[in-house]
């Protein structure tokens, strides 16, 4: 039997609040093994992109162990933490969030250059490799600005895959798209899933839970059995 | 090819062309402000050292009766003198255009083989030839003349000649002329004798051999020089002995300009804060790609290295615009204060390490007024960085329960109001800039108001309306006789007027000054002594003194006795008192008692008041004149007082003007700070202004609000600049008292100098707030609601 890419043991998150502590995750136990494609869905406060948040290592829980690939994420420095995240995983983001300033291939080389895992005259070439991936290659050397949703939505997942993550996390990827660029979008992910790659995706559409091998749902913070929503 | 992270720095300097624009602005004020003054402080060392020396400077000055070639062979064969020469000066009156002018003629066997204190050809022919004149630079548009043209010109009882200008030469070791309101001329001997005066030299001017030597050793062979001199049966009436290598005014520029250049430095820290503002701003824009960057990996070493080197490129373009203008304010300034010293500043080149250390502060100043907030930015969490972010809540404390009610204000003057105090850290900074250029502003009109009242103090003693000095001394009945029965004379008093030497055991030390003495019972002069009492009757021979001589003469103290030769004759003297008698070193004894020591009732001087009714004018001085020529008494110089004194305030707000234009700079960098404080407040609040704009915010409505916030904060700078300015006025008096003499401070502005300063910020701030709040009308409704 295989070790799980990922496991939440225990994991709590409680938010200090101007009205008082809020729990936004309690008891989470979650594992997701190599090559899954897991869908967190749920209602809007139910916990889904804390999760993530954890998950990423952008935040941290207040109680429980988080494991990634290995590493015990929630025993990492700040700094340690800035490092593990740029190589272990990979982000998306609902609103892209690409660099203004910076030009689509550029955007997609700033990991690499962050990391340093690639020698810079092979960072060209593999940004180019993954843009052309993911059907965005034309768009090289445009501003973000110039590019549609789509597009730049393509871009940072061809960002997030720069440095060859565990694992890639998406939070709403889909959620600022039209429905058929939103579709294509997770055809992208499934295909990127096909290939091997590990994907977590935050999600309140139903339907991306038809790509899913595992679906995590939460509600008020807690993973609540998949159908549960669906009898409550 | 640069990575993608230093192509971000690069591009973010260039998008935000309006933000860039104003963190270089910031920089290059604050280096304009330093270093221009650090320009014209190098390049005055450096000219006024190296022309002053190549002028080679006498080492002192004797003036006797007269001074023939073998007396000079005697001295020059001393072991001590390397060189000596012999000139004779001269008071004159020429005709110009601008009215009658006094001037002093100076004249030497040969102008050309004098080799102590070299005058330099500037312009048309030298030396100067027989029947024709050589004007010295200072004084060219004093006298109003130009080469070629003709000057009428006598000295005392002389023929009037009209002599013609053929040249226009440089005497570095004279003060300027115009400063002076003296012409300064050179003549040959043959002229002076043809204009009706002695052709002789009186005065010997020598340089010691040892150049390394202080003023006492010198002072100890002029003594030697005098003795050699009052062995030959001449009289020896004036020893000067300036202190070696130094121009006269060099104290006086070098405490100008380390005063305003801890002006330069003031301004070069507001614009560090104004730094400080502007890179916090753009932190608080960027904390979402901070965010992201270290989402995808970055380490805060690396983000701080980032806007770090954002900054220090800041600084490199701001240094590259600024330090070649600071040199070109530094050259101009220089010029300015060269042609008060008289020296001529065309030529020389800024050295380099004045362009280095500009160069070094302006890379530095934003690197190290960035450290904080990018060192803050950095530690933004990713969670805290990718949330939804923008201005904190609404102002807590004080100020928000101060800003609680509505006051019955306007709805969005009330917004206004509480906008200002939103961003409270940059709010400070920016009141903090523009009230401390007030507080400058305030203190410069104090200084200026301090400076009038301290001349109206100086001149408060004299009662009189017209002074003329006579070329010999003449019996006092004699003189009173004659200026009494002139028409227009209330009344008159001659004086006397002398040189003392401080003398000790075995001889005269030390420089001369002059000794003023009007009678006992003078009514035109009555003076107020600060410490000590005034002069009285009795067998004593008293002085009051001032301040001055008190720094300038060792052996002159309050109380203290001293040994003094005056008019030749050696005696003991006692200080009685100290009185604030003008900026030169100068006493004050009784004519009665100089009377008593030469055996001889006489005068040098006579001061007049005119009548009620017949104000003093050139016409009474002219009346006056006729009458005492035609008796026979010869006047080598005559002057009114109002005449005196405008000469005096002009040299002394000059000063003023000088230290008060500092503000101008601080005005600028206050300026500049509510433009950046006002766009940046534009800038975060797009949101807002969306929101505005939907629920029906019209352009004016907007236009309004943007300006009163910074009215606002003009405002509060405003009242806080007039507490500030108490201090800054303290300040400025004693940099004033230590560059010209003291003055008594005014510490309460005037109302009208504030209402002034309100005005002036209120404009500052309609017009640092123009462009901010333009653009706020420019937000579009969908585009501020979807960034």
């Amino acid at each position: 039997m295989t070790t799980p890419l990922i496991i939440l043991r225990d994991v709590s998150k409680i938010f200090a609040g101007a009205a008082g502590p809020f729990s936004a995750l309690s008891d989470v136990n979650i594992s997701i093994d190599q090559g899954e494609f897991a869908v967190i869905v749920g209602q809007s406060g139910s916990g889904k992109s804390t999760l993530l948040a954890l998950l990423a290592g952008i935040d941290r829980p207040t109680t429980g162990e988080i494991v990634v690939s290995g590493t015990a994420v929630h025993t990492l420095s700040e700094r340690q933490m800035s490092s593990w995240r740029g190589v272990a995983v990979g982000i998306v983001f609902q609103f892209f969030q690409l660099l203004p300033t910076l030009t689509a291939a550029e955007n997609v080389m700033l990991p690499m250059d962050f990391t340093r895992r690639w020698p810079p005259k092979e960072r060209l070439d593999r940004a180019l490799a993954l843009m052309h991936r993911l059907g965005v290659a034309d768009q090289a050397d445009k501003l973000p600005s110039t590019l549609s949703g789509g597009q730049q939505q393509r871009v940072a997942v061809a960002r997030a895959l720069a440095n060859e993550p565990a694992v890639l996390l998406a939070d709403e990827p889909t959620g600022n798209l039209d429905s058929r660029t939103a579709e294509s979008m997770l055809d992208i992910l499934a295909g990127l899933v096909r290939d091997g790659q590990t994907v977590v995706m935050v999600t309140h559409e139903q339907s991306a839970r038809r790509y899913a091998t595992q679906t995590i749902m939460l509600a008020d913070g807690r993973v609540v059995p998949d159908d549960a929503l669906v009898h409550a | 090819m640069l990575n993608p992270r230093w192509r971000k720095v690069l591009r973010d300097l260039w998008l935000h062309k309006a933000r860039t624009g104003l963190v270089v602005s910031a920089i290059c004020i604050g280096i304009i402000g330093a270093g221009s003054v650090l320009d014209a402080w190098s390049l005055l060392r450096r000219v006024t050292r190296s022309e002053f020396d190549a002028s080679n400077p006498a080492s002192a000055v004797l003036r006797t009766d007269s001074v023939d070639a073998v007396l000079l062979a005697r001295i020059r064969a001393m072991p001590a003198i390397a060189a000596a020469q012999t000139r004779r000066t001269i008071l004159a009156t020429v005709q110009t255009s601008l009215g009658p002018r006094t001037a002093m003629l100076t004249s030497a066997d040969d102008f050309v083989t004098n080799r102590i204190g070299v005058i330099k050809p500037d312009a048309g022919a030298w030396p100067p030839r027989d029947g024709a004149l050589v004007i010295e630079h200072s004084s060219v548009d004093f006298a109003g003349v130009a080469l070629g043209d003709s000057l009428t010109i006598h000295i005392g009882d002389g023929p009037r000649l009209s002599l013609p200008v053929s040249g226009i030469s440089r005497d570095v070791g004279l003060a300027p002329g115009w400063m002076e309101h003296l012409v300064y001329m050179f003549a040959t001997p043959r002229t002076l004798a043809q204009l009706g005066a002695l052709a002789s030299m009186s005065e010997l001017q020598f340089v010691v051999r040892d150049r390394s030597l202080d003023r006492v050793a010198v002072q100890r062979i002029a003594r030697d020089v005098r003795t050699l001199v009052e062995s030959t049966g001449r009289k020896v009436s004036d020893v000067n002995v300036p202190v070696p290598g130094r121009h006269m005014h060099a104290a006086q520029i070098d405490s100008l300009l380390y005063t305003q250049g801890a002006f330069g430095l003031l301004a070069l820290f507001l614009s560090g804060l104004l730094v400080v503002n502007l890179i916090s701003a753009m932190l608080t824009g960027q904390v979402r790609e901070i965010g992201v960057m270290k989402a995808i990996g970055a380490r805060g070493s690396q983000i701080a290295a980032m806007y770090l080197t954002l900054a220090l490129l800041l600084g490199v373009i701001a240094s590259l615009i600024a330090i070649p203008l600071a040199a070109e304010f530094g050259r101009l300034y220089a010029e300015f204060t060269a042609d008060m010293l008289n020296f001529d500043i065309a030529g020389y080149r800024i050295p380099l390490w004045s362009f280095a250390l500009q160069f070094a502060v302006g890379v530095l100043l934003p690197v190290l007024a960035a450290a904080v907030p990018v060192a803050r930015g950095c530690r933004v969490s990713v969670s805290d960085a990718l949330r939804d972010f923008g201005i904190a809540g609404p102002a807590s404390g004080d100020s928000a329960l101060l800003l609680h009610g509505t006051w019955g204000l306007p709805r969005p003057l009330l917004l206004s109001l509480r906008n200002a105090f939103r961003r409270r850290q940059r709010m400070a900074l920016t009141l903090g800039t523009l009230s401390v250029g007030g507080a400058v502003y305030l203190g410069a009109l104090n200084l200026r108001a301090s400076v009038i009242g301290a001349v109206d103090l100086l001149f408060a003693p004299q009662h009189y309306d017209l002074s003329l000095r006579f070329a010999h001394a003449h019996a006092t009945d004699s003189i009173m006789h004659t200026v009494t029965g002139v028409a227009g004379v209330a009344s008159a008093e001659a004086w006397r007027g002398a040189r003392a030497l401080v003398s000790e055991n075995d001889g005269p030390t030390g420089g001369s000054f002059p000794v003023t003495a009007p009678p006992l019972d003078s009514r035109l002069l009555t003076v107020a002594v600060d410490s000590g009492r005034w002069l009285q009757p009795g067998i004593a021979n008293e002085l009051v003194v001032n301040a001055r001589l008190v720094e300038d003469v060792p052996g002159i103290v309050l109380g203290g006795n001293v040994s003094l030769i005056v008019d030749g004759r050696l005696a003991r003297w006692k200080i009685v008192g100290i009185a604030e008698l003008g900026p030169s070193p100068i006493a004050i004894t009784t004519r009665e008692t100089l009377d008593r020591l030469s055996g001889r009732v006489e005068a040098t001087s006579v001061v007049i008041a005119a009548a009620a009714g017949a104000p003093a004018s050139l016409s009474l001085v002219r009346n006056v004149r006729a009458a005492l020529e035609e008796r026979g008494f010869e006047i080598s110089s005559g002057q009114l007082t109002s005449e005196q004194r405008s000469v005096m305030e002009d040299h002394l707000l000059m000063v003023a003007g000088f230290l008060g234009n500092m503000s101008l700079l601080m005005i600028v960098v206050g300026g500049l700070g509510l433009a950046s404080t006002m766009s940046l407040a534009v800038l975060e609040r797009t949101r807002e202004i969306g929101v505005m704009r939907a629920i029906g915010a019209r352009h004016g409505v907007i236009l309004t609000m943007v300006q009163a916030e910074g009215l606002v904060i003009a405002i509060l700078s405003w009242a806080l600049a007039i507490p500030l300015s108490l201090p800054m006025s303290i300040a400025l008096g004693n940099a004033f008292g230590r560059v010209m003499l003291k003055v008594p401070v005014h510490l309460v502005p005037e109302p009208a100098g504030v209402l002034r300063w309100l005005g002036v910020v209120v404009v500052l701030s309609l017009l640092a707030c123009a462009w901010p709040a333009l653009r706020a009308t420019r937000i579009t409704t969908a585009a501020a609601l979807s960034s």
